[in-house]
């Protein structure tokens, strides 16, 4: 990083927290704290929706699976538009009328009070662990660039978040969302901008695709239904469709930012804006992976790239098989490369399968050789197994593009993290305040208390986002992590929306037990079987889905639990 | 009592409502199919 560099991601951070601290000022109710007084336009809600999702995770762990398993990846946002579509259909109306803070409260209106607070209270642990892990993606860019420890940068990128937030609430939130996610599409134009000005004289794009192409990078429509497969067509269409219903439609860090609309139309437009951006967005991000792949086919690229795990072997491993093995990864590389060159040249002449295969077989080699590395450092960590792929994209950012662009590349990362974060702590706060604080502890007081004690629970779950952050290190590749934290809740909360909205005849009763009957399925899937995660949404919405009407059957013979409400309600022949 | 917002405000551009779920649902497909094409694109 370059002085230059410095003074763009130093100019970001202070001009950020400065404009989210104005833009929050005057908050004197939890409607403006909470729903900035639900005056947003589509165009800022809608791009705060989209910033509220894109984490740092997507930047450091997408670009990383890109560029070590291509793009396959992007089928899990296929389903998103369709999702998009069926959420202003159904469950969006529904909680513009109903006049919400929470997604949850409906379930009150619609149901009863207990099956409001568990599912918030489910919302509260999967979000609440959630948000650690999304703090920690940034903490591991900024242990690699600065050699600090990610204690320090977890507080730095916490504690700058937690600032604006406390002060300026949902305003703060949605107005910073809005200019990082400018910020972030600039970033993902320079990225892919520069990968393909790096690449060599005389190897252009279509060589670097056609090379990509050889080793699968390119592969996005696996369409095969094998279950345990995380990535094919159908799970991306289905379990992605499911996935998107549950995050979009019941998960209140999403819900917050379109029920902050100033309409009804406005809401719904803000949820179709991301139905047309997000698949070329996240194509965007994959392809820079795939180029950053290409690029190191002609830079050195390091046996091991988390720099401190790099010191561990090197201090740790017997040093004839290091050497050997570290001799082998650069014969391989340079036989990588020319094989490259080769096939890009010969690609459509006679000895084209000739190149392909002396190829493959130094990339197997080069792959060989970082697995007897990983297995050293196993060795070295006792058993521990290290996960690479997170630290790939921010070592090329810091060590390969030229200044200026890196500390932007950086600050991108960096509102990435904390778009994501910022509206985390406010929903949480949200959930915290009106579900549990509002409702059980003190049910009628003024503004200005319920105004602090907001702000005192958005608080709580910074610092304790920041200490699940501290603890989230071991637990593999993080993109993975946080999908999974919210594959085990959200397809069974979805099924409770499912019977609230689709069927008047479902009951309290019959969503609470569906509820639970949901869940403990879906943990019975996880453990006993191998399918793949995003079939988790599927399994969980529909057993909530038929097991609460089965209760539901079975309690009333008689009529339903509490009138019909227009408002919260299905007509009988929806 | 706040005054509620119309929930009937103008449609942008498609006018109404099933049309532009249309145009959304449409519109991804495409660019599903423009994917295919460039994951299988003889390079």
């Amino acid at each position: 990083m370059t002085p230059l560099d410095w003074a763009v991601l130093g100019v970001y951070l202070v001009a950020i927290v400065g404009f989210g601290l104005w833009m929050g000022r005057g908050n004197k109710r939890i409607d403006d704290f909470f729903l900035a007084d639900r005056k947003m336009q589509w165009w800022a809600a809608g791009l705060s929706v989209m910033a509220t999702q894109i984490s740092a995770i997507t930047f450091v762990g997408t670009t990383g699976q890109a560029y070590t398993h291509g793009m396959s990846f992007l089928v899990f946002y296929f389903g998103l538009p369709f999702a998009m579509i069926v959420l202003c259909t159904t469950l969006v109306p529904f909680f513009y009328r109903a006049r919400v803070y929470t997604a949850y409260q409906y379930l009150e209106q619609r149901f009863d009070s207990r099956t409001r607070t568990l599912t918030s209270l489910l919302f509260l642990l999967s979000r609440g662990m959630s948000v650690g892990v999304t703090l920690y993606a940034p903490s591991v860019v900024l242990s690699v660039i600065l050699g600090w420890s990610e204690t320090s940068t977890i507080l730095l990128m916490g504690g700058s978040t937690i600032a604006y937030v406390v002060y300026g609430g949902n305003k703060s939130v949605m107005w910073t969302d809005v200019v990082q996610m400018a910020i972030i599409w600039l970033g993902i134009f320079v990225c892919v901008a520069v990968a393909v000005a790096q690449l060599p004289a005389g190897f252009g794009l279509r060589d670097s695709l056609a090379v990509a192409a050889l080793t699968d990078h390119l592969e996005i429509m696996d369409t095969s239904w094998d279950l345990r497969k995380p990535y094919t067509l159908w799970s991306g269409l289905i379990g992605g469709l499911f996935l998107a219903l549950g995050y979009f439609g019941c998960d209140q860090s999403q819900v917050q930012r379109y029920l902050s609309g100033r309409s009804l139309t406005e809401s719904r437009l803000s949820l179709l804006f991301n139905a047309f951006l997000k698949v070329p967005m996240q194509f965007l991000i994959l392809l820079t992976g795939v180029l950053v792949f290409v690029f190191y086919h002609f830079h050195a690229p390091p046996l091991v790239w988390n720099a401190a795990e790099m010191r561990k072997l090197e201090a740790g491993a017997p040093a004839g098989e290091l050497a050997r093995t570290r001799s082998r990864f650069e014969a391989a590389h340079r036989a990588r490369q020319i094989a490259a060159q080769r096939y890009a040249r010969e690609r459509r002449q006679e000895g084209a399968e000739e190149a392909r295969q002396s190829y493959l077989a130094a990339q197997r080699d080069l792959v060989a050789a970082q697995a007897d590395a990983a297995r050293m450092l196993q060795t070295i960590n006792q058993g521990k197994a290290v996960t690479d792929t997170n630290y790939i994209f921010p070592s090329y950012v810091v060590s390969k593009l030229p200044g200026g662009l890196a500390g932007l590349v950086i600050a991108v990362i960096f509102a990435a993290a904390m778009s994501t974060l910022s509206g985390e702590f406010n929903s949480l706060a949200t959930a915290s305040m009106v579900d549990f604080y509002q409702r059980f502890v003190k049910t009628s007081a003024g503004d200005a208390h319920y105004l602090w004690v907001s702000r005192v629970f958005t608080a709580f779950w910074g610092v304790f986002a920041c200490g699940i952050a501290l603890q989230a290190g071991r637990l593999g590749s993080a993109i993975e992590v946080v999908n999974r934290f919210g594959s085990y809740f959200y397809g069974s909360i979805l099924g409770v929306f499912a019977l609230a909205v689709l069927t008047p005849r479902a009951t309290a009763r019959g969503a609470f037990y569906g509820l639970w009957s949901g869940m403990t399925t879906v943990f019975l899937v996880s453990r006993f079987t191998s399918v793949a995660f995003l079939w988790y949404n599927v399994v969980g919405a529909a057993t909530v889905f038929v097991a609460g009407l089965i209760v539901s059957a079975l309690q009333h013979a008689g009529p339903p639990s509490r009138p019909s409400d227009p408002r919260t309600t299905a007509p009988a022949s929806a | 009592m706040k005054e509620e917002p119309p929930d009937d405000a103008r449609v942008p551009v498609f006018r109404t409502w099933p049309r532009i779920y249309a145009a959304v649902a449409l519109s991804a497909l495409f660019v599903m199919a423009l994917l295919a094409l460039f994951a299988r694109w003889p390079y």
